[in-house]
C-alpha cells in the first residue's frame, strides 16, 4: 500500500478509495489540509483577533511586536475571548439541533408532524415527571405538547436554572453555584457569550473562560441532554442490535442511500420510506435487489443505535464513500458535511439532496423538509434515488464489512446489569474494573484516521478500563472490530470476566456525539450510588481527533461537569499560557477536573490510567502504580 | 547598510509577507484592488513548509556573485549597488530558465507582471522593494511581520543580537528561557503529532 494512503489513515476501505480517489482524480479533505500548510500560528495560538473592525488584530508571541490589539486587549484576553466564542458556537449548535427535535415532539402533540409518533411513552412519562409535569389521566399527546412547552421554556430567560440539572450529584451542583456558573437557559449563556466578548464587555479572562464553562454547561445539560431524550421519545430508546459497519456495507446489487449529518428528524423518516412495500417494489422493478440505508458521521449513529442500520464510516470517509460509484443518493442534514462533497459526487452518478432550511451546499439539489411533510419528503427522494439506480457506472466496493455492536442507551446498559448500577459498581469496588473512560469526537487530517481512537481504545481495555464511546470515535472502534463480545479478548482479564458474564463488548457504543449527554447521565447515576461527585470516580474523558467547535463545548461540559478529559489536537490557546495553566491545572481547584492535551494516544492512555489510579486511590479503592 | 533578515525561529507560518509582496508590486498598492488586477500580482517572498509543518520565509539571499546572474545569458541580471540587489530587466529577460536552474533557492517564479512588458511572461524574484526603498519605506514583507521573523537592519546589529542571546543562554546559573513558551508548547506539539506519523513508517 502506498505509504501515503497509509499515513492519513489507518483502515483498510479507506486506503483502497484514496487510491481510488487519486485514480478519479478527486481532491480529497487531506489535499486541501496539505494545501493549507503552514497554517497560520497566530490563529493556531489564538492570537488573532477579528472581532471588530478596528482590527483585525494579532499579538506578537515573541514580544517584540504588538502585545496589544487596538482596543487594548492582551493575549489573554484575546485567546480567552476567541475560546469563548468556539464554545459558544458548539452549544449553538448541539442545543438548536436539540430545539428542532422540541419543535417536532410540539407538532406532534398537536397532531400536525404527521409520519412522527410517540414511540417511547415511558421515557415521556419519566421525562416529563422530572419536568414536574402530571401525566395521570392524560394521553401521551397531551403530555407531550406540555413537556415541549417545559422544554422551549429552559432555551429561554425564564428560569433561574436549567432542568435538568437536577440529574447531576447535588456536590456537582453545589459546585456549579459556588462558581456562579449554573446554567439558567440554554440560548441565554449562548447569547451572553456572544454579549460579554464584544469589544469593551468582559476583559477579564478569568471571568470569561468560567462563563465559557456556563455556555458549556448550558449545552451539556441543556441543549444536548434535550436531543437526547426528545429523540428517544419520539424514534425509541435504544437496544443493543447488530449491525455492520465500513464501506463495505454497501451492496451492489441495492439501491443504496446515504443519510449524513446529524438529526434524526430527517434520516428516521428517509429510513421508513426505505421500508416500505411499493417503494422496495419500485427499487425490484429498476432491477435492483432492494433499497440498502446506511449512514455515515452522526445520523448514521443515530439511525444505528435504534433500528441496527450500518454505518459506512465516520467523519474522514464522507467524500471517499462517494467514490465508490455505489452511491445512488446521499441525503445530508446538518453539521460536518464538508462543503466539497458535492464537487466530489459531481464525477459520479451520486445524487446530493440538502433538507434542512438551515444548511445548504453547493453541488446539492435542496428538498426542504419540515416535520408536517417529512414523511411525504422522504418517500420522493427515495423514489429518486431508486431512479437513479439505472445510472450507474462502474462500482468499486474494496472491502468487505465487519460486524458491531450498537445501541447501549443508559437504560439498556442499567438492565443489562440487572436493574440496578450495583454490579459495575462492585466491579469497580473489587477493581476488576479498574475504571471507565468516554471516548468522544471527531477525525481530524492532523491525525491518522481512527489510529488515535483505536490505539487509545485498545491500550485502555487491555488494562481492564471499561470504554464507552460516541460518534465519530464509536464508528472508529466499531471498524477497527472493537465492538463485538469476541473483542473481549482484547480486553485485560478482569474486563474480558465481565464482558463475557453479561454478554456485552469492552467498547459500549452510546450513540451520535450529542449523545454524550448519556455518559454524563451514566456518570451521574454511579457517582448518585457511591453518594459522591463525578469528580470523584475513577472516570475520564477524551477526544483523540477532535475538529470542530462542538467538541470544545463538549469538552468544556465534561470537564465543568468533574471529567478529567485528554483531547489529541491541541485547541489554539498556546497563545496566553495563563489560559493554558487554568484549563490543565488551574480548574482542578475550581471544578475538580482538568483538561489534558496529549497527541500521543499511548502516552494518553498512560495519562488516564494514572488519573483513574489515583482517583482509586483517593476512595480507598485498591490501586496501581501506573 | 541596512538588509532583511530572516529569523526562521521566529517564523508563525501566517504568510501575511506574501500577501504584503504581492500588494507592493502592484499597480494599485493597495491590497484589495491589486486582488482585481491583470495580471494578478505575485508574492516574491514564498513561505515554505517544514518537516514539522512550520513555516519558513523563503526569499532571494541576493547573494555575491550571484548564480543567477552569472547564468544570465542576455545579461538581464545585475546588482544595484546601493541598495546591494539582484535586480533582474524584464525587457532583457529571455524567459530561458537559466536563472531559475543557477539558483541554490529556489525563488525564482516566471509569470508577467505590471512592471514587464504588457503579455510577456518574464523571470521574477525578490527586488528587495527597491521602488519603496526609494521612497523612503523599509521591505513590505519586514513592515507586515509583526513576529519579527524579518527585520530589515544592519547585519552586524542582527549578529550582536544573535551572540548575545546565545552568550546569555550558557551564562552560569541560568536557565534557559524559551523565546515564547507558548509557541514552543504548539510546536513540540505539532513536532510530537508528525512523529508519531514517521514512526509507523519506519516500523
Amino acid at each position: 500500500m502506498n505509504d501515503l494512503f497509509a499515513n492519513r489513515t489507518m483502515t483498510r476501505d479507506g486506503q483502497l478509495l484514496l487510491e481510488k480517489a487519486q485514480r478519479d482524480r478527486i481532491e480529497t479533505v487531506w489535499d486541501r489540509f496539505e494545501n493549507q500548510l503552514p497554517q497560520c500560528g497566530y490563529c493556531e495560538m489564538g492570537l488573532s483577533c477579528r472581532i471588530c473592525v478596528m482590527g483585525p488584530c494579532r499579538i506578537d508571541p515573541f514580544g517584540e511586536g504588538p502585545q496589544k490589539g487596538v482596543c487594548g486587549a492582551d493575549a489573554d484576553i484575546i485567546v480567552a475571548r476567541n475560546l469563548g466564542r468556539m464554545i459558544a458556537a458548539g452549544a449553538a449548535s448541539h442545543s438548536d439541533h436539540g430545539r428542532d427535535l422540541v419543535d417536532v415532539l410540539q407538532e406532534v402533540a398537536e397532531g400536525k408532524a404527521t409520519g412522527y409518533q410517540i414511540r417511547d411513552v415511558e421515557k415521556l412519562k419519566r421525562v416529563a415527571a422530572e419536568y414536574g409535569i402530571v401525566a395521570d389521566g392524560k394521553d401521551p399527546a397531551e403530555i407531550a405538547g406540555e413537556l415541549a412547552y417545559a422544554m422551549q421554556e429552559d432555551y429561554g430567560t425564564r428560569r433561574k436554572s436549567l432542568t435538568l440539572l437536577q440529574r447531576a450529584p447535588a456536590k456537582r451542583r453545589a459546585i456549579w453555584d459556588k462558581l456562579n456558573i449554573t446554567p439558567r437557559g440554554i440560548d441565554r449563556e449562548t447569547s451572553e457569550m456572544m454579549h460579554r466578548t464584544h469589544m469593551g464587555v468582559d476583559n477579564n479572562w478569568q471571568t470569561l473562560l468560567l462563563h465559557g464553562l456556563r455556555n458549556a454547561l448550558s449545552d451539556g445539560w441543556g441543549g444536548s441532554m434535550i436531543a437526547t431524550e426528545v429523540s428517544d421519545i419520539l424514534f425509541g430508546t435504544p437496544q443493543p442490535a447488530a449491525t455492520m459497519v465500513n464501506v463495505g456495507v454497501l451492496k451492489a446489487d441495492h439501491v443504496n442511500i446515504i443519510v449524513h449529518g446529524h438529526n434524526p428528524v430527517v434520516s428516521e423518516m428517509v429510513l421508513h420510506a426505505c421500508q416500505s412495500e411499493d417503494l422496495l417494489q419500485l427499487a425490484r422493478e429498476n432491477g435492483a435487489a432492494g433499497i440498502n440505508l446506511a449512514g455515515v458521521c452522526c445520523t448514521g449513529n443515530e439511525l444505528l443505535m435504534r433500528n441496527g442500520i450500518p454505518m459506512a464510516g465516520n467523519h474522514l470517509t464522507t467524500e471517499l464513500v462517494l467514490t465508490t460509484g455505489a452511491v445512488d443518493m446521499m441525503i445530508v442534514d446538518y453539521q460536518c458535511i464538508m462543503p466539497s462533497l458535492g464537487s466530489v459526487a459531481a464525477c459520479y452518478h451520486t445524487k446530493m439532496i440538502s433538507t434542512s432550511d438551515k444548511a445548504r451546499f453547493p453541488g446539492m439539489q435542496h428538498r426542504e423538509f419540515h416535520p408536517e411533510n417529512a414523511a411525504e419528503k422522504a418517500r420522493e427522494v427515495v423514489k429518486e434515488a431508486i431512479e437513479n439506480f439505472a445510472d450507474r457506472g462502474e462500482v468499486y466496493i474494496p472491502v468487505e464489512p465487519v460486524k458491531a455492536i450498537g445501541g447501549f442507551s443508559v437504560e439498556t446498559i442499567v438492565d443489562a446489569l440487572g436493574g440496578t448500577p450495583q454490579p459495575l459498581i462492585d466491579a469497580l469496588k473489587a477493581g476488576t474494573i479498574r475504571g471507565a473512560v468516554g471516548i468522544v469526537g471527531c477525525n481530524n487530517p492532523r491525525i491518522r484516521q481512527d489510529f488515535g481512537h483505536v490505539t487509545l481504545t485498545q491500550k485502555l481495555i487491555e488494562n481492564d478500563i471499561l470504554v464507552v464511546d460516541t460518534g465519530c470515535a464509536a464508528v472508529a472502534t466499531s471498524k477497527a472490530g472493537l465492538k463485538l463480545a469476541e473483542a473481549a479478548q482484547m480486553a485485560g482479564p478482569g474486563l474480558r470476566e465481565i464482558c463475557g458474564a453479561l454478554g456485552i463488548p469492552p467498547v459500549l457504543h452510546m450513540g451520535s456525539c450529542v449523545d454524550n449527554v448519556r455518559i454524563l447521565v451514566l456518570a451521574s447515576a454511579l457517582a448518585n450510588a457511591l453518594g459522591t461527585d463525578i469528580c470523584d470516580l475513577p472516570i475520564a474523558g477524551a477526544a483523540p481527533e477532535w475538529y470542530s467547535e462542538k467538541a470544545v463545548a463538549i469538552g468544556a461540559y465534561f470537564v465543568a461537569s468533574g471529567v478529567y478529559t485528554v483531547l489529541g489536537p491541541m485547541p489554539p490557546i498556546t497563545g496566553s499560557m495563563n489560559v493554558v495553566k487554568l484549563l490543565t491545572e488551574g480548574l482542578k481547584d475550581e471544578v475538580g477536573a482538568t483538561f489534558h492535551v496529549e497527541p500521543d494516544p499511548e502516552k494518553a492512555a498512560l495519562a488516564m490510567r494514572r488519573h483513574i489510579e489515583g482517583k482509586r486511590a483517593k476512595l480507598g479503592l485498591p490501586s496501581l502504580k501506573v | 547598510m541596512r538588509k532583511v533578515i530572516v529569523h526562521p525561529q521566529r517564523c508563525v507560518g501566517c504568510m501575511q509577507c506574501m500577501h504584503a509582496c504581492a500588494t507592493a508590486h502592484s499597480k494599485s498598492k493597495e491590497l484589495f484592488a491589486a486582488a482585481l488586477e491583470s495580471p494578478l500580482p505575485k508574492a516574491r517572498i514564498h513561505v515554505g513548509v517544514g518537516l514539522f509543518n512550520e513555516g519558513f520565509p523563503n526569499r532571494c539571499r541576493h547573494c555575491e556573485p550571484a548564480p543567477c546572474q552569472l547564468a544570465c545569458l542576455p545579461g538581464a541580471i545585475s546588482r544595484d549597488v546601493e541598495t546591494d540587489t539582484v535586480l533582474i530587466d524584464p525587457d532583457l529577460c529571455i524567459n530561458c530558465a537559466s536563472c531559475a536552474m543557477a539558483c541554490p533557492f529556489g525563488v525564482i517564479r516566471y509569470h508577467q507582471h505590471c512592471y514587464a512588458p504588457p503579455g510577456k511572461v518574464v523571470a521574477v524574484k525578490c527586488d528587495n522593494c527597491f521602488e519603496r526603498q526609494m521612497q523612503g519605506l523599509i521591505p513590505a514583507c519586514v513592515e507586515v511581520c509583526k513576529a519579527h521573523a524579518l527585520t530589515f537592519e544592519d547585519p552586524s546589529r542582527a549578529l550582536k543580537r544573535r551572540t548575545d542571546e546565545v552568550a546569555r543562554s550558557v551564562s552560569p546559573g541560568v536557565l534557559q528561557t524559551d523565546l515564547a513558551a507558548g509557541f514552543s508548547v504548539l510546536n513540540a506539539h505539532k513536532r510530537q503529532q508528525i512523529e508519531i506519523a514517521l514512526r509507523r513508517s519506519q516500523s
